[in-house]
Order: structure tokens, then sequence, then C-alpha cells
């Protein structure tokens, strides 16, 4: 089943979303993985901090997601079953950190597709990029996802 | 000593991050990242959706084990310190498996005060096959 092209690399973004850093997410995120550090997870820690507050942990962005577009907007844009979905690869670059209350903005668009024979036969790798803007228009962190389809 | 903070110079090329032991990973851990996340993609969840998909039974997100060497990263260079994170999913981690976590310091650079300390990283299974490999560049602060 190959990749349908209607999301086709160098085409329009998804539509922005924005998003408002909730402080229970945060908390809950870094237990959710076991990370206790006193910095995602103590109010009184974080206001003493150079940061003002809590902070997420580095790959908490990654969660961001278009509330209104509902779970697998992409996949089902590439005609594509979730049950045949991998994450191939992830980067997040940090530019500052992201505390409670602040609401950022988050483009996303497909900057790559491309098909390889693996081990298990043949794959898609549809490669993402994202933005991540606060209220002044500043970036706050960028993104690259790979995701493999295996066709 | 967790939590430590480290600085710049006392940081040299081939210093190894302390390891970090997760799991064995159980079902609600991942039901519980599931929820955190807001992936709830079933072949994290479904056993049977799992192995109808071909994929012999549940795994874990990658973004979990992510987390993990993020965690190991932060542990040693200290919460905000981490600049880029980028990995690949080298193999799957299953429920039962525990993932070591370890890192290796590859590089230092200053420049405009802020002094770069670039990682590979990665993490590992109970059998030493490695699950996560990556870089990460953390910031650290200077004793000057």
């Amino acid at each position: 089943m190959p990749i349908q092209g209607n999301r086709g690399v160098g085409g329009p973004e998804d539509a922005p979303f924005s998003v408002t850093l909730e402080r229970g997410k945060i908390k809950e995120f870094a237990r959710a993985i076991g990370d206790l550090n006193p910095f995602y997870l103590d109010d009184e820690v974080g206001a003493a901090s150079e940061w003002g507050d809590i902070i997420a942990p580095p790959t908490f962005a990654v969660t961001f997601r278009d509330e209104r577009a509902g779970a697998g907007a992409l996949l089902r844009d590439l005609g594509v079953d979730i049950a045949r979905v991998l994450h191939g690869e992830q980067e997040v670059e940090i530019v500052r950190q992201l505390t409670p209350g602040e609401t950022y903005l988050c483009r996303t668009k497909v900057v790559d597709i491309y098909e390889k024979t693996g081990k298990s036969g043949p794959m898609a790798f549809v490669v993402r990029e994202t933005a991540i803007t606060d209220r002044t228009n500043e970036i706050v962190a960028t993104m690259r996802h790979i995701t493999v389809v295996r066709l | 000593m967790k939590y430590a903070k480290v600085y710049f110079e006392d940081v040299k090329v081939g210093d190894e991050l302390p390891p970090l032991v997760k799991g064995p990973i159980e079902q609600i851990q991942l039901t519980r990242y599931a929820g955190a996340s807001g992936d709830f993609n079933p072949i994290h969840q479904d056993d049977e959706f799992a192995r109808a998909a071909g994929m012999g039974g549940v795994f874990a997100h990658g973004m979990l084990s992510m987390g993990f060497v993020a965690q190991a990263t932060t542990d040693w260079a200290g919460a905000g310190t981490v600049r880029k994170l980028g990995v690949r999913f080298a193999a799957l981690v299953r429920l039962k498996d525990v993932v070591t976590c370890r890192g290796r310091v590859l590089a230092k650079s200053s420049k405009d005060d802020v002094n770069l300390v670039e990682l590979e990283v990665w993490a590992e299974n109970q059998r030493g096959e490695k699950v996560v490999t990556g870089r990460a560049t953390v910031a650290l602060a200077s004793r000057a």
C-alpha cells in the first residue's frame, strides 16, 4: 500500500495550533516516565530556579498535538493504518524551557517522504518538522520526527 | 549524589554518565505514559491488537525510552541543560525488559559564554542490545 501523496513534500503546513501548557500535565508526564526531578515536580523548587517556575522535561514538547484535529489526522491524510506505524527517529532542539501557563504555537510540515526496503520488508519514512513559538513569535523549540510505515 | 551540579570545567572527553536503570517495564507504565502523552496507539496497550499487527505483542512507546535517555542526561547534567536530543529507535522495548541508559562525553566547546558538551547517549536492554541510540547537547555552567 503506497503512501498517498495528498500530503506531499513541500506542501502546505498543517494548520498551526496553539497549546497552553498546564502545570499538572508536566508533572503527570514526568511521573509517567519515572523522572522525579524536583525541577519538574516541585513548585517551590521551580519558583526559586532561574526559570521562576517548574519546567517541562526535554521530551515533553513531542506530546503537543492539535486537539481539534483528533488523533491520527496525519495517518488518515497519508492513508496509513495505525497498526503499521513505528516511531523511527526523534529529535528535539530546545531554545528556551517550557513553563506552565505559557501558550505556544506549533507549526508542522512534512519535509520528506522516502521508501526503503529493510529486513522486514518495504517501509516508507515520513519526515516532519515542527516549530514551536511563544506569544512574541520567538522560537522556543524545534522538533524533527521520522515515522516509519510498514508497507 | 543525584541532581548534583556538573560544571563545564569538570567534564572530560570520554567521561561516562552514571547508568540509569529503568524497568522491568510493566503494562501499567505504558498505560500511564499513554495518558500523560496522549499517544493512545493500541499497539502499546492491547496485546491482541499488537499480535494481529504482526508485532508479536505490545511494546513500549519509543518516546518513553527517549524520556528515559533524557532523564539519564539530566540526572547527570541537570534539569534545563538539554539543548538538543536526537535519537533513533533501534529495537523494540517489550514488557519485562530492563532498560539501561548510558552516555559518554564526545566533545566540549565554548562560544560566546555558552559552554556546550556533546554526548553520545544510548539505551540497551538486559541482553545488551541497543534499543535507542543518539546524541545530546547540553549547556553547562562554568565555575568562573
